[in-house]
């Protein structure tokens, strides 16, 4: 039985048109998924979708019955409910007082404490997504976060539940977790949206799928029919090569060397007594569940966090050094969130990639910029990484993410540092992209350069890494190599446990 | 290579368009009164550019193009200075001081006056910029306040130490005139302030444009997480930017003292309200310099038309304050009119 239906969808900004004519059909206990690089519109359908966003043309049928919403309000009465990516919680409140909010359970004028309990107890129940409804949300662990998300939805009726990249976040046994709980939502008549970029989940989890790319549905698959090649071509149009990572060993002396390095936050320890080395010619990933300590790590090895211990650079101390010094001596970094650390997003593409080196001999005169070189340089490296931008000259802001990731890593390669630490290589990235950058890393590997990459994407370390290191609660509990980079084995040690073996 | 050409076009936009907005609330206001708005803009207009008009408001043009610049370097740099009374204060002391006392001949007198008021200006905000960068108290908080401190200071001093004692003001002494500023030069309509402040505005626009410190400024306004990681190090480019953003202060109570006033008189630096045109100026211009430098201008005419319009009408000259204000609120309130579904 149909239960949601988007017919011709069209949406414009500024006459780039957004979605084109997209229809989408989902039927009562059906997990469907939609995909798509990034910039195919697939946010702007669900927020269609979700009130946020008015369609310039086309309809919404619910249960047959057309519907017309002015707000998220409108979606949430019929039935619609989204989980976010990043979570709209309170994490200072508990879980019930999240779960009731404006929606309270009352007693004369007072909200009954009881009453809301009672009720989060019930729902989790009744949808087998139990949750303590006492525990305060900053303590939760993001997947119990993620199922308050849920129960969120949930507990407004949700008959139609969208998830946007839920995921990203979450340990592999955090995510079977939750596909267990998505196959018995729909069990019980839901219809469900995934919304990703990851294939194997597809494959693994969903009936249909809906593959846009360029504002069109560029396919509408069967999963039992199909497979990951045809998947691929519906979203880039061509057949793109698993990444394959040619393993090679070395011996060479560390181009860094981390010793006893700790970060201490007042009386927490985020990072406790870490040791390690990347040698030239290989790849080194750390593996992790978020809030474990890696970017406390990395801050720390760039010089952007004070910390006790020794990091050296090529047998060279660097650890007093400041993070220009420890850039000059021979470091380029790739940071997690590319608008917010990675570039200044008003500026220019020409200016994000010359800044950093743009006091060198090729880059400025005199104290002054020698602008058409530093223009003639960001062309070079915009066809050479293929980057989809029209002129050097627009706002990097204006790239989509994989695009403007791919900015950033070639102005990060293009220092020619021996040393390249790369956070989130492919976050929000298409597979396209995802593609390139993968092979631009082991390209950097094999002329001999020494890589660490940080990801919470542990398909993407298996396929790049040499050797992967795996931190839990600010240490590094596991150096994996060869058999042992392994989805399972892996997983179980970022789950904290070797007595889990 | 500066920022995108599209921003900049619906920058313009904005900026004509809160002018336009502004104009026709304020005939509003006007008509309110009971006059008429058309001849008001008339009067303003012919007041600001006709006969004597032309001279006045190029003779105000100088301070406030000077202490809207201060602000906007300030401001592309990410810092907020609202401490420019304070330093413009300290700077038109240090300038008196070389300039009465300093035992050196009238021209080298009036450099080493102009120097003294560059440093103290400069230093004063810098001691600003320290509180935040070691105690964490906002600049824009510090500075701020550091206008009381230099208001007091500066008052007492020129009503009992340095007091000239034969006029009924609180003021010092007048400056001898070997150690003042030309008001023409070669008996042109130009001043030697004029031309001061000219190559000042030069140096900054050119160095907004290409210079390597200018970037970096502009980047760090623009996202300062950004500037950090690529090596920029913003303690030491905080305090530069307050210093100079001081210094330029600092420089324009000495062009006062030293080009206008000749002599320092409580109260007569601020009454003006320069910093104030100037922080609203650097606002509507969106902090870039030669922006900045027209929308300046445009205000000191605007005022000057102002004072025109009320010996032409008899209605008081601070409509023009009123019309500077609503300029800035319809440009604060521009994301309303233009939110988009």
């Amino acid at each position: 039985m149909t239960l949601l239906q988007m017919k011709g969808i069209t949406k414009r900004f500024d006459g780039v048109v957004a979605n084109d004519g997209i229809s989408l059909s989902v039927n009562s206990g059906e997990i469907h998924a939609l995909m798509g690089e990034n910039g195919a519109g697939k946010s702007t359908l669900m927020n269609i979708l979700y009130g946020l966003l008015k369609p310039d043309a086309g309809e919404i049928l619910v249960d047959g019955k057309a519907m017309d919403f002015a707000s998220p309000l409108g979606a949430i009465a019929a039935g619609i409910g989204m989980v976010h990516q990043t979570f709209r919680q309170f994490p200072d409140l508990t879980v019930w007082e999240n779960l009731v909010f404006q929606n309270e359970p009352r007693q004369g004028p007072f909200v009954s404490a009881d009453a809301a309990r009672d009720f989060v107890r019930r729902l989790g129940s009744r949808h087998g997504l139990e949750i303590d409804p006492d525990s305060r949300v900053r303590d939760l662990a993001v997947g119990i976060r993620q199922r308050l998300e849920i129960l969120k939805a949930l507990s407004r009726e949700a008959r139609i539940l969208i998830l946007d990249e839920p995921t990203a976040v979450l340990t592999p046994q955090e995510r079977d977790g939750l596909f267990a709980a998505m196959r018995e939502l729909a069990s019980k008549g839901m219809a469900l949206i995934l919304v990703t970029h990851k294939i194997p989940e597809v494959i693994a989890i969903t009936d249909q799928i809906t593959v846009m790319r360029d504002g069109r549905v560029s396919g509408t698959l069967v999963t039992r029919e199909t497979n990951e090649a045809e998947i691929i071509r519906a979203m880039v149009g061509r057949n793109v090569p698993p990444t394959v990572a040619s393993k090679v060993t070395s011996d060479a002396r560390p181009m860094l060397s981390v010793k006893d390095l700790s970060v201490r936050k007042g009386a927490v320890t985020v990072v406790d007594n870490v040791s390690f080395d990347v040698r030239p010619g290989e790849i080194v990933g750390i593996a992790g569940v978020s809030g474990n300590g890696q970017p406390q790590l990395i801050s720390a090895v760039m010089g952007l966090e004070s910390a006790t211990g020794v990091v050296s650079l090529d047998g060279h101390d660097v650890s007093s050094f400041s993070i220009a010094r420890r850039r000059a001596a021979g470091v380029s970094y790739v940071p997690e969130d590319r608008h917010l650390t990675g570039t200044a997003p008003a500026a220019s593409i020409a200016e994000n990639i010359v800044f950093g080196t743009h006091r060198n001999a090729v880059a400025s005169n005199k104290g002054f910029l020698r602008k058409d070189a530093i223009r003639a340089q960001a062309r070079k490296l915009i066809e050479r990484f293929r980057v989809k931008a029209a002129s050097e000259q627009l706002p990097i802001g204006s790239l989509s993410g994989g695009n403007m990731q791919k900015v950033v890593i070639a102005r990060e390669v293009e220092h020619g540092s021996p040393l390249i630490i790369v956070e989130e290589p492919t976050r929000g990235v298409d597979v396209g992209a995802i593609e390139f950058i993968h092979q631009t890393l082991i390209a950097e590997r094999d002329k001999g350069r020494a890589i660490l990459v940080v990801s919470s994407d542990l398909t993407e370390l298996l396929a790049l890494s040499d050797r992967i290191l795996v931190m839990f609660e600010g240490r590094i509990n596991a150096s994996l190599t060869g058999s042992d980079m392994n989805e399972d084995t892996v997983g179980r040690w970022m789950m904290g446990g070797a007595e889990t073996r | 290579m500066i920022a995108a050409a599209l921003d900049t076009k619906s920058r313009l936009a904005a900026i004509l368009f809160s002018i336009v907005a502004a104009v026709v609330l304020g005939g509003l206001v006007v008509g309110l009164t009971g006059a008429n708005p058309i001849s008001v803009y008339l009067e303003i207009a012919k007041g600001a550019v006709l006969g004597r008009g032309l001279d006045e408001t190029l003779a105000r043009s100088v301070p406030l193009v000077g202490m809207a610049l201060a602000a906007a370097i300030a401001l592309r740099a990410g810092l907020v200075n609202l401490g420019g009374d304070g330093q413009m204060l300290i700077g038109g002391l240090a300038a008196a001081l070389v300039a009465l006392y300093l035992p050196v001949p009238g021209v080298a007198r009036a450099v080493l006056a102009l120097a003294a008021a560059i440093c103290a200006g400069g230093l004063y905000a810098w001691l600003a910029a320290i509180l935040q960068l070691s105690l964490g108290i906002p600049f824009l908080i510090a500075s701020l306040l550091f206008s009381y401190i230099a208001r007091g200071l500066t008052s007492y001093l020129v009503r009992y130490p340095l007091r000239d004692p034969s006029t009924g003001m609180p003021e010092t002494y007048r400056v001898a005139s070997g150690a003042r500023l030309p008001a023409h030069i070669l008996d042109l309509p130009v001043s030697m302030a004029m031309v001061i402040m000219a190559v000042v505005a030069v140096v900054i626009v050119v160095n907004d444009r290409s210079g390597v410190n200018g970037f970096e400024w502009r980047m760090t306004g623009l996202n300062a997480r950004f500037a950090q990681y690529s090596g920029v190090d913003l303690s030491r480019q905080t305090q530069r930017v307050a210093f100079l953003s001081g210094a330029l202060a600092g420089l324009v109570g000495a062009l006062l003292i030293l080009g206008q006033q000749y002599r320092f008189t409580d109260g007569a630096l601020l009454a003006p309200g320069y910093t104030w045109s100037g922080l609203m100026a650097a606002v509507l211009a969106m902090a870039s310099p030669i922006a900045t430098i027209v929308t300046s201008v445009f205000f000191a005419a605007l005022q000057v038309g102002g004072f025109s319009m009320e010996r032409a009408l008899g209605l008081p000259a601070v409509l023009t304050w009123v019309l500077q204000a609503l300029i800035i609120l319809c440009l604060a309130a521009r994301p309303i009119f233009f939110r988009k579904r």
